[in-house]
């Protein structure tokens, strides 16, 4: 990957000139640099988890392979069909959570 | 390695694993560049301790962007493996990703997920599948970094056997008739289930009784000799004739006290015997001192009117019957699999450990057969399970220790979980019984434990590069187990008792030597349990074997 030939111009680290970054790019960032987003992930993850919504999504998966045939899915065709009903049916106790801990970050992080 | 790829072959087959073959764009990168990128990506894995997830990272505090549209928080984000642009890909809206492909020159359609280490096809627009490539991250999250090599010990005989579909029977003229002239009809208006009836006991012989009860009740077990596999008489007449050639190591010329020289010891004989007596509709209790006077000759060593332990007997017993079966075809036990004796068939399960040197990754894999799982109840001071640690690599002089993950790589037909309660230490020259209450269940899914779960939540979806098991489908489908026979112990180390509780019929009755009562539920629940008895809720077919069955 170093030594690539076709290798596209580097993007700037700002944006275009005129262009401020967003405050939802700054919380990004700040979340990314403390760490906080990868805590929040792996939280995120075991809770979903905790709940059944992985195994949920998991069979959901399957039952749509099952019906198109396996060599007829493509992961963007499952992303589709899944993320409307995943996104649906995460318990708000979970959201709740999170939006807490975000909320808590945000304060001391003083955006 | 495979350095040509077939584009016709629909499976490929490497060390007996199947895997998605690739799409064309994957060939051709492949097939143009090798496995370099590959490599080179190895130096951008960044491997998360806590879940072991792989992300790609040039330097670890990087934020990457999509480079067409600068955006950071997309869900996925993809580097190009031929030149490192990140685009983003988020269907329905554009795909950068695709849009890079397409408009650089041929060889920028593979790119690989960012956060989630997955290659990925742009253009068509699916996740792809390369060993090498799952290689690298695997050895990543074993965190090596020269390539390790693993030793596998695999018990020979692991062969899949094919499943057969149920196919339903019913009797014709011809059998009805057999059937009709053949039996004699059982007496109805029976409360209680058949096949139960007391034990009595011997002398000290509860723990015998206890056991006994639950393996009259073990469904494959009660199957196997209520249909007559191994059937007493003939086995005896078989025996009878060849007596010269049945010099076993058991004292074959003894007299089994009626001068008959020629008895020959064969504890399943005697418990065809049990089963018939036990099953025949008697609610009288049955003496079992034909088995008890063939087990003592057996295991000589244990045979006195005191009071035995109940697992040891269980263990014991289990060898004896494998030992005095198909003596002449005599089939070892070490290879888990079963096929020696109908006790193996129903209680031998295989148990895989792993020992992984902490410093360098060097894994070593063995098989062991099993017929049942010893579990402590309290953490060991000082026992056989802590000194794994103590071991370290000899060849790295990593001073790091070794981890052990033990697995099931075989579920057996029925699961036996003995709880160690008692301690016998031979530094305190003492040993001590342990009261403590276990909570047990009565189902019991056994997923969680099996190699390929255990596997799976370490390494995630990959292509392993050194584990040469296809994952056994047998074992996915038929996980579940429910509780049938629990073997309790009351009272002190030396002056206890065994009971046993049956489960017939999703009623639970209480074996107490010669007196057998239905009881709640709960009281089960709240017994010592000692030994626990779990059966498969589903039991497959399997095509048959043309072998002479004992």
């Amino acid at each position: 990957m170093r030594n690539s030939v076709n290798r596209p111009p580097t993007p700037d680290a700002a944006e275009d000139p005129g262009k401020e970054p967003t405050l939802q790019e700054i919380i990004n960032i700040k979340l990314i640099e403390s760490g906080e987003k990868e805590r929040l992930m792996e939280l995120l993850r075991e809770r979903l988890i905790e709940c059944g919504w992985k195994d949920e999504m998991k069979a959901l998966c399957r039952a749509f392979i099952k019906k198109k045939g396996r060599s007829n899915v493509t992961v963007d065709d499952l992303v589709h069909v899944i993320t409307p009903k995943g996104r649906a049916s995460i318990p708000d106790s979970i959201k709740a959570e999170l939006l807490q801990r975000i909320r808590a970050f945000l304060v001391q992080a003083a955006v | 390695m495979s350095s040509k790829i077939n584009h016709h072959h629909h499976h490929h087959r490497f060390n007996t694993q199947i895997f998605p073959p690739p799409c064309p764009h994957l060939a051709e990168f492949r097939a143009r560049n090798g496995s370099k990128p590959f490599r080179a990506l190895q130096d951008c894995l960044r491997v998360k301790p806590p879940g072991g997830r792989a992300a790609i990272r040039r330097d670890p505090s990087e934020v990457p962007r999509c480079g067409a549209c600068g955006e950071s928080a997309r869900p996925r984000l993809y580097a190009c493996l031929a030149c490192a642009a990140i685009s983003c890909h988020a269907p329905p809206g554009p795909s950068h990703a695709a849009a890079h492909a397409t408009s650089m020159p041929p060889g920028h359609e593979i790119a690989v997920d960012v956060d989630r280490a997955e290659i990925f096809c742009c253009a068509c627009r699916d996740q792809v599948y390369d060993r090498d490539f799952d290689a690298a991250v695997v050895l990543s999250q074993t965190a090596t970094l020269k390539s390790a090599t693993i030793q596998s010990a695999k018990p020979e005989n692991l062969r899949k056997r094919r499943r057969v579909d149920y196919r339903p029977w019913s009797p014709d003229i011809r059998d009805r008739v057999l059937m009709e002239t053949g039996s004699s009809p059982l007496e109805n208006g029976s409360d209680l289930p058949r096949g139960l009836r007391g034990l009595n006991n011997l002398g000290n012989t509860c723990f015998m009784n206890s056991v006994l009860q639950a393996l009259l009740h073990t469904p494959p077990l009660r199957n196997y000799f209520l249909s007559d596999r191994h059937n007493r008489y003939y086995c005896k007449k078989k025996n009878g004739v060849s007596n010269s050639n049945a010099g076993g190591k058991r004292n074959v010329g003894t007299a089994d006290g009626h001068g008959n020289k020629n008895a020959r010891l064969c504890l399943a004989c005697d418990m065809d015997a049990m089963f018939s007596a036990v099953f025949s509709g008697d609610r009288t209790p049955y003496s079992p001192a034909k088995f008890l006077y063939s087990w003592w000759q057996h295991a000589s060593n244990l045979a006195s009117y005191e009071q035995q332990d109940a697992h040891e007997f269980f263990i014991s017993m289990l060898d004896g019957i494998h030992e005095n079966v198909e003596k002449d075809r005599h089939k070892p036990h070490s290879q888990g699999h079963g096929d020696c004796c109908i006790a193996h068939r129903v209680f031998s399960g295989i148990l895989r450990s792993d020992v992984m040197c902490m410093a360098c990754g060097f894994t070593s894999t063995t098989y062991d057969p099993c017929v049942d799982i010893s579990l402590d109840l309290e953490p060991h001071q000082g026992g056989s399970s802590k000194s794994v640690s103590t071991k370290t690599h000899h060849s790295c002089n990593g001073e790091a220790g070794v981890s052990q993950t033990m697995s099931i790589r075989k579920l057996p037909l029925v699961s036996c979980f003995h709880i160690k309660r008692f301690e016998h230490s031979s530094i305190r020259k003492m040993s001590r019984k342990v009261d403590r209450y276990l909570q047990f269940p009565f189902s019991l899914d056994m997923t969680p434990y099996l190699s390929s779960s255990i596997l799976r939540n370490r390494f995630g979806n990959r292509i392993f590069p050194f584990d040469g098991d296809e994952p056994d489908a047998s074992n996915e489908m038929s996980s579940e187990f429910e509780l049938f026979a629990v073997v309790t112990h009351t009272g002190k180390l030396d002056a206890g008792h065994y009971v046993t509780y049956l489960r017939l019929s999703n009623q639970w009755y209480k074996c107490d030597d010669a007196w057998v009562t239905q009881v709640n539920e709960n009281i089960v629940r709240a017994a010592q349990g000692y030994m626990m008895f779990y059966v498969q809720k589903m039991l497959y077919y399997k095509a048959s074997e043309n072998r002479a069955v004992s």
